[in-house]
């Protein structure tokens, strides 16, 4: 796993995306950038090469689900690892999120060892 | 005229006209009998307009007691807005104390970082030391280092320390806001009561409509932690078997 590579971290709530970020520091990724909904998410993911997609799913704008099936129908996008980390917990939405190709799903509230043990776990498969 | 005094009063009439009625019957009158009849028929409808009269001014009366309602109207004007307001209030709240907190924690850990760092120099060189791998100019580097370092450690030590107690400060929201979400509560529980007064007024046989099946697009928000285990995955270990059960 690189640990440079870049990651965006998408959620409207800045704390959110401050403790993401922090977290993703302590694991030794210091490559983030942050938007704060799909519809900002999408313009910096089709021109900022990036490796890797951390989204929350219910924002204004384009929600995180959205962005995810549009991210999968983008030619140049469609093979971008991506994480949903979200407080949706219905049975339904996970399934939802499975199908329209999500690589993890994380439910809020979470720790820090969850985070790790996912992207990881993204990654092995990716490179495995 | 008091109703009874209306009830006997068309009894009157109606014995009147029936006895006029039978006795013109008798004599084979015929148009005489077509005209009492015809005024039997307008006394009927005159008491059911009666009737309905007094059922139209119940209701009548019903919906002007919820309207003129002054707490309805305080509710509606003030209550609610404020409640937004208290709301939006709690969000800037946390919000502000969630940031402070953080703030604090990463400059904490900036300083936890710095000690590691030259803890671990010091350790490195003092192990050289011990195995005589060291000249003497280093030596005395490494001890004024070493003397700089312990001062570092009093001074940082407290600097940590305050940025604990920051941290222990900001939490202070939860009093202020905790009593303000207490407040929304008790309006909504009244908004609630009035609701449902609302509804026995106007009939309460409009059956609820039956929702459309979820098919998980749409985004809920979090969930309470009551919710119905079947539909909510209340942890992450429950959305790790749901993915494993699905060969994700």
């Amino acid at each position: 796993m690189n640990k440079d590579m870049k990651i965006l971290i998408v959620d409207d709530f800045s704390t959110m995306r401050r403790i993401i970020k922090n977290l993703l520091r302590d694991l030794g990724f210091n490559n983030t950038t942050e938007a704060d909904d799909g519809q900002t998410a999408l313009p910096l993911l089709k021109s900022g090469n990036f490796d890797f997609l951390v989204t929350d799913w219910n924002m204004p704008g384009m929600d995180g689900l959205t962005l995810l099936k549009t991210v999968r129908a983008d030619e140049n996008l469609k093979d971008m690892p991506v994480l949903m980390v979200t407080a949706e917990a219905k049975r339904e939405q996970i399934i939802t999120a499975a199908q329209a190709g999500v690589n993890g799903y994380i439910v809020k509230p979470f720790t820090a060892a969850t985070l790790k043990e996912k992207i990881e776990k993204i990654f092995e498969r990716i490179e495995g | 005229m008091s109703a009874a005094d209306k009830a006997s009063y068309l009894t009157e009439e109606y014995v009147q006209r029936l006895n006029e009625l039978g006795e013109a019957l008798k004599q084979g009158d015929d148009e005489e009998a077509n005209r009492l009849i015809g005024e039997l028929t307008t006394l009927r409808e005159s008491a059911l307009f009666l009737e309905l009269g007094k059922l139209t001014r119940e209701i009548h009366e019903s919906i002007n007691s919820f309207t003129d309602d002054e707490r309805v109207v305080e509710l509606a004007q003030e209550e609610i807005p404020d409640a937004k307001e208290r709301l939006n209030f709690i969000i800037t709240k946390t919000e502000e104390a969630a940031h402070k907190t953080m703030s604090a924690a990463e400059r904490a850990m900036d300083v936890v970082d710095n000690f590691v760092l030259q803890a671990n120099d010091i350790q490195q060189r003092w192990t050289q030391f011990r195995n005589r791998e060291m000249s003497k100019n280093d030596f005395l580097a490494l001890s004024e280092d070493m003397d700089r370092f312990f001062s570092t450690i009093n001074e940082e030590s407290n600097k940590v320390k305050s940025e604990m107690t920051d941290i222990m400060m900001a939490q202070d929201y939860q009093d202020l806001t905790g009593q303000m979400i207490k407040q929304v509560i008790t309006m909504v529980q009244e908004v609630e009561d009035k609701l449902v007064r609302l509804v026995a007024i106007s009939g309460a046989n409009l059956a609820p409509k039956v929702k459309a099946k979820d098919d998980g697009s749409v985004a809920h928000g979090p969930q309470l932690p009551t919710a119905d285990k079947a539909e909510v995955a209340t942890n992450q270990g429950d959305v790790d078997d749901l993915l494993a059960s699905l060969g994700f």
